[in-house]
């Protein structure tokens, strides 16, 4: 009797970021977020699915919400691309890996609560973000 | 090892003489024995059977078997047909109550074996009758305690749930029937976890009972047949048999809906309040002005810059005076995110003029190495409304002299 | 591959353009191609962006936008954006993008003001 809904994009042109963020949107809308939070995690979405576009070509990205003791809402981006080579320079402010711009994963992190990278060299990267409702009031 | 007895007269050893079988017979003392004949009348009966009926050998030789049971028992025929059936089968064994001499009832097990003669011929019949009345008894008093058990079980307002080591439903009580919309027998050997928004903390919370021993105020939501949704708080302990083995586990739901919503009015009234505390005021057409007052901290301080741009967008103001005379001090972090205020109230295409920045304020924000050249600071909220009634080109006039007071 | 959605209007020597709400990468890209077209072998001097419906700004939005605006300084012109959304300078600001030393406004109306005084500084 799961009342969780996993949605998911996948991702192989530029026109699925779209998507991807509209569904996203939604959902972050209907968790109960205020706007200013959706923006946050629709942004952070839009900059997450565009790396899978751009440095593996294709990949998923999956949302659901997170129940218990708070709401809060999970993002996915999984790619089986060349991976992240070195993790920490990825996420020092202002990296970039030779396309003009950095791979926005400081400034996603920033935006969201929490941020969980998995990368390997070869095999791809899986890249969680999670937000949560009460935060600003524990 | 045959014992090597004293040799009787008669060829048999001690052991083998009936007397020695009598003794026998009559040592034994928590069951009676009895022989009777065809029609159940007592012939002989050994010691045992006093300390059974209360009745002596010489009171109940020659007297019937039948007279052993009930009244109700007599009345049903019930004693000729245990003979009967004896007679026919050979044996007769069942439980039935008898009556001593005192007039009380005992549970007695009871059984009739039909002995042949050396021809034979069924001659009569052996009894063997014991009083089993205590751990009928004992039973009886498990039944009722376990009634008693059940009737607290299903009284309990909290559901109640146990659970397998394999994680199905192996009892509910009436309160989990009305929770989930769901009856009993719906409910026993499906998967506890199917009835919650998240299956999988579910799972990890009575695995952790399993391990641990018991869980406390685990928060869960529980999910009925109607789409309803209800958060609830688990506590949760193993049980076991009386070997010490874990049977499962054993868990009560506490009902926090009203827990939450005070939760949620109390967090509404946290942002309220702080929305109070800093008011974004329109204080002229295309001006806003903020007084911060207090120590800010870096949830305060977004809350702000959050309220501040939407307040400009919604009154088109392009200028916003932020008044932080009222700040003693401010740490790194809060002093990040008044820049982060000031860039977004540019971008907006609006501008904030700084007032009232203390001594100790202006060292932590210089230490930051910002380049604040090209934020207009003024020492007093009064010297900020001057620059913003400029730009806009508007001035104070004193009406009696004509003279420009801005 | 729909490009709907995007106007290029003149009022006399500005260009409006008014962005749609969640335009995809194409549409930003031929955003910037439509303004080109325009500004090229007009008398239009600027530029007004007006994003009062844009919800999201990402880096591509930000980088795309960045770009226009030097080219059109690049081909004479002056660009003022407009009506950016409070959630979006939120976001923005903390993402960390930077729009350059770009004008802004509240409005298309005080864009258009706006326009007006950094076109007549020019001419000094």
């Amino acid at each position: 009797m799961e009342t969780e809904s996993v949605s998911e994009v996948v991702i192989v042109s530029e026109y699925d970021i779209v998507l991807a963020r509209k569904g996203i949107r939604e959902a972050a809308v209907e968790c109960g977020f205020g706007l200013t939070d959706v923006t946050r995690i629709v942004t952070a979405a839009s900059e997450l699915s565009r790396n899978v576009f751009l440095y593996a070509g294709e990949g998923v990205v999956t949302w659901h919400v997170l129940h218990g003791a708070h709401v809060g809402l999970e993002l996915r981006f999984i790619d089986h691309g060349p991976g992240i080579e070195d993790l920490d320079k990825a996420m020092q402010p202002g990296f970039t890996s030779g396309r003009g711009m950095g791979m926005g994963l400081p400034g996603a992190k920033r935006l969201m609560d929490e941020m969980l990278i998995e990368t390997e060299a070869g095999l791809g990267t899986t890249v969680i973000v999670r937000k949560w409702l009460s935060s600003r009031f524990e | 090892m045959a014992a090597k007895g004293k040799q009787t007269t008669e060829g048999l050893s001690w052991w083998e003489q009936a007397s020695s079988y009598q003794r026998l017979v009559d040592s034994v003392d928590d069951y009676g024995i009895i022989m009777m004949d065809l029609d159940g009348t007592l012939r002989t009966c050994t010691p045992g059977v006093q300390a059974l009926s209360g009745y002596t050998a010489k009171e109940v030789v020659s007297g019937n078997f039948a007279k052993f049971f009930t009244a109700e028992l007599q009345a049903s025929d019930y004693p000729e047909q245990a003979l009967s059936q004896a007679r026919d089968k050979g044996r007769f064994s069942d439980e039935a109550k008898m009556h001593r001499k005192d007039g009380t009832a005992f549970v007695s097990s009871f059984a009739i074996a039909a002995i042949p003669d050396e021809g034979g011929v069924v001659r009569g019949f052996s009894a063997i009758v014991r009083d089993v009345s205590r751990e009928r008894g004992a039973e009886e008093d498990v039944r009722r305690s376990n009634a008693y058990a059940r009737s607290l079980i299903e009284a309990s307002l909290d559901p109640l749930v146990t659970i397998s080591p394999e994680g199905k439903v192996t009892d509910v009580n009436a309160a989990t029937e009305q929770i989930t919309g769901l009856t009993r027998e719906a409910l026993v050997g499906t998967d506890f976890s199917d009835y919650f928004t998240s299956p999988q903390e579910a799972r990890a919370g009575y695995e952790r009972v399993f391990a641990d021993g018991q869980v406390v105020d685990y928060p869960l939501e529980l999910c009925n047949v109607d789409g309803s949704v209800t958060p609830v708080l688990y506590n949760a302990a193993v049980y076991r048999d009386d070997h010490g083995d874990v049977i499962g586990v054993f868990a009560a739901a506490r009902d926090v809906t009203a827990q939450r919503l005070a939760e949620r009015r109390i967090r509404q009234q946290s942002q309220e309040i702080l929305e109070l505390s800093t008011p974004v005021m329109q204080i002229w057409e295309g001006v806003v002005a903020v007084p911060l007052i207090g120590n800010l901290d870096s949830q305060r301080t977004q809350l702000f810059m959050e309220r501040l741009l939407e307040r400009i967008v919604e009154t088109n103001s392009p200028i916003a005076i932020v008044d932080i005379m009222g700040v003693p001090t401010i740490d790194t972090q809060t002093a990040q995110h008044l820049v982060e205020t000031i860039t977004a109230v540019r971008l907006l295409g609006a501008q904030v003029i700084l007032t009232g920045v203390q001594p100790s304020i202006a060292q932590t924000l210089v230490h930051l190495g910002v380049d604040w050249s090209g934020i207009t600071t003024r020492s007093s909220l009064v010297s900020g409304l001057k620059v913003a009634l400029d730009s806009l080109s508007l001035r104070v006039v004193d009406r009696e002299t004509g003279a420009s007071r801005s | 591959m729909m490009t709907s959605g995007i106007s290029v209007m003149r009022l006399g020597a500005v260009l409006l353009v008014a962005v749609p709400s969640d335009p995809d990468d194409d549409t930003i890209a031929d955003l910037q191609v439509r303004i080109m077209e325009a500004l090229n072998g007009s008398s239009a001097q600027g530029l007004i962006l007006d994003i009062s419906t844009v919800q999201t700004v990402d880096s591509y939005f930000a980088r795309t936008l960045t770009e226009t605006v030097q080219m059109v300084g690049l081909m004479g012109g002056v660009t003022v954006l407009s009506g950016m959304q409070a959630s979006v300078a939120v976001t923005t600001t903390q993402l960390g993008l930077s729009l350059g030393p770009i004008p802004t406004a509240l409005n298309v109306d005080r864009a258009m003001v706006r326009l007006q005084e950094l076109l007549s500084e020019r001419q000094i």
